[in-house]
């Protein structure tokens, strides 16, 4: 009971953060960390805002967002380049998924 | 640009496997080191880093458990060190630099279009009495001056424009329609008799230039000698410029000098007599060829070929092409190749029928150039003959044509005229009193 209060809270104080952030027209990716994905046609994919590389691998890269998962699913998947900032990811891409947790 | 600027600073290609390989990527990443070109191939990945970046992994390795090895070392960095090592190389590699762009400042190839009654042959020989040739240097050509002599000297230019491109002088020329320039020159003549003979305070009379009874006569200045059906002869005045000015008694008070000028149109007989050698050599090709490759350097050729040409009598057609670097970098090399056909000479005979095809063919162009100039044909009569060594063909026309040259006029009568203009001025003086 308590850890569901616990969770209700967090959630209604990230809901007022998300309201605060809309009414005074902030930018949502440094406000609230939210992870930048741009994907260009289904071969070329431009991700800003990530903590990190959970799993590489040909076929998915799994990256660690500051609030959610990604995962891009696709054939022949590699990366252009990695910085701090963002990454390009390259391949056939057939799928974007989001795991929140 | 970025690759350009990477392969300045020098990069290297490595390899890592080992515990975990996702970690040491997101250490990278934090640590500011750029990783490109990120694949995985199974059992390890492969990766390029900066030469600084990779100087800073020690700790990471360590850190992640996993083992890096150099795969390629890229750029300048690694590249002078071992250009050091290859200094004849190097030499050569800038001695050819320095040639091709020595090379670079001599004309190599002359273009020349547009160019229909100028053969290309004229042109070029044009071109090296202007000093202008193959091999020349690029700054001694003047090409401002080229085109103006371009203009000067062939006056049926009628635009021109000269320019390098590379090492190939291109030269693009229009000239006038021919019509035209004969109609030009023409006008200039007339232009120029006329002149001349506007130096001649006497005028000028129009003369027959050939034998024949005339047809149709229009006089525009002078007074006509002659009629429509008079028969003239080569010589005979038909206009005279003299135009008489009468006095009131009908006696010529002076005279008025002019040019005559008139169409006048005369018919006459026209012959011309073609013949034709009864027999003839003929080049039958046997269909036995040697062929060869042509090696040229500036104007001189290097013929390859395997054995001698055993042939008595052979043509060799030769086809060549220049060498050139990119698009405009014409080089002083040619290549190609070229065929020896063997042929044998056959003496031959006119047959009757061949004879008649080649004498219409040439009356055709006979008459086709009498049309250009004018010439109305009436009649015609043409026969053809076997002589003892010719075949022959006498053509007999009767022939419409304008005829009519000036020439200077004599002041044969300044006498009368001095003598009418004394008389004259007596007549004057007597009114007078």
């Amino acid at each position: 009971m308590m850890k569901n209060r616990k969770l209700t809270g967090k959630q209604k104080l990230e809901r007022r953060k998300e309201i605060i952030v809309e009414s005074l027209k902030l930018p949502k990716d440094s406000m609230l960390g939210a992870s930048i994905v741009t994907v260009t046609g289904n071969k070329d994919a431009f991700v800003e805002n990530y903590k990190g590389i959970l799993e590489y691998s040909p076929e998915a890269i799994v990256l660690q967002g500051k609030t959610c998962q990604i995962s891009i699913i696709g054939k022949r998947m590699s990366i252009d380049y990695y910085t701090n900032e963002d990454m390009k990811i390259t391949g056939c891409i057939e799928c974007v998924r989001y795991h929140n947790g | 640009m970025l690759q350009f600027i990477q392969y300045l600073k020098g990069y290297v290609c490595i390899r890592v496997w080992g515990y975990s390989p996702e970690r040491f990527m997101n250490l990278c990443s934090n640590h500011d080191i750029l990783l490109w070109n990120i694949e995985n191939c199974g059992e390890y990945y492969t990766m390029c880093i900066t030469v600084g970046g990779f100087r800073k992994l020690k700790g990471i390795v360590k850190k992640t458990g996993t083992k890096v090895a150099i795969q390629k070392r890229c750029g300048l960095p690694f590249f002078v060190p071992k250009m050091k090592r290859r200094k004849i190389f190097l030499i050569g590699l800038i001695g050819s630099l320095a040639f091709w762009m020595w090379m670079s400042t001599f004309i190599w190839a002359v273009d020349i279009s547009g160019n229909y009654s100028i053969s290309e042959d004229i042109f070029m020989d044009f071109l090296r009495e202007n000093d202008i040739y193959v091999g020349m240097k690029r700054n001694k050509l003047n090409i401002e001056e080229l085109e103006k002599r371009i203009r000067q000297d062939f006056g049926i230019v009628t635009w021109t424009s000269a320019k390098i491109d590379g090492t190939r002088l291109e030269i693009q020329i229009r000239e006038n329609e021919v019509e035209m320039s004969t109609e030009r020159e023409g006008e200039e003549e007339k232009g120029e008799t006329q002149e001349e003979f506007g130096k001649n305070p006497y005028g000028s009379d129009l003369v027959a230039e050939e034998d024949g009874v005339i047809v149709s006569m229009v006089t525009r200045k002078g007074v006509p000698q002659v009629g429509v059906g008079t028969e003239v002869k080569k010589g005979d005045i038909l206009v005279s410029g003299s135009v008489p000015v009468y006095n009131e008694d009908s006696t010529v008070k002076f005279y008025q000098y002019y040019d005559a000028d008139a169409d006048v149109f005369i018919r006459r007989q026209l012959r011309q007599r073609e013949e034709l050698p009864l027999h003839y050599e003929k080049k039958e090709y046997t269909g036995e060829e040697k062929k060869e490759v042509v090696l040229a350097v500036m104007d001189k050729d290097f013929i390859l070929r395997l054995g001698k040409i055993k042939y008595e009598n052979f043509d060799t057609v030769t086809d060549k092409k220049q060498v050139k670097l990119l698009k405009n970098f014409y080089l002083p090399l040619y290549y190609g190749n070229s065929v020896n056909r063997e042929y044998i000479v056959t003496d031959n005979i006119y047959t009757k029928e061949e004879v008649k095809i080649i004498f219409s063919e040439k009356l055709i162009k006979y008459i086709a150039s009498l049309e250009e100039k004018g010439v109305q044909i009436i009649k015609k009569n043409v026969t053809i003959n076997k002589g003892q060594k010719s075949w022959q063909m006498d053509m007999d026309f009767q022939v419409v044509e304008k005829t009519g040259k000036n020439i200077a006029a004599f002041p044969k009568i300044e006498a009368e005229e001095t003598e009418a203009g004394q008389e004259n001025l007596d007549g004057l003086d007597t009114e007078t009193d």
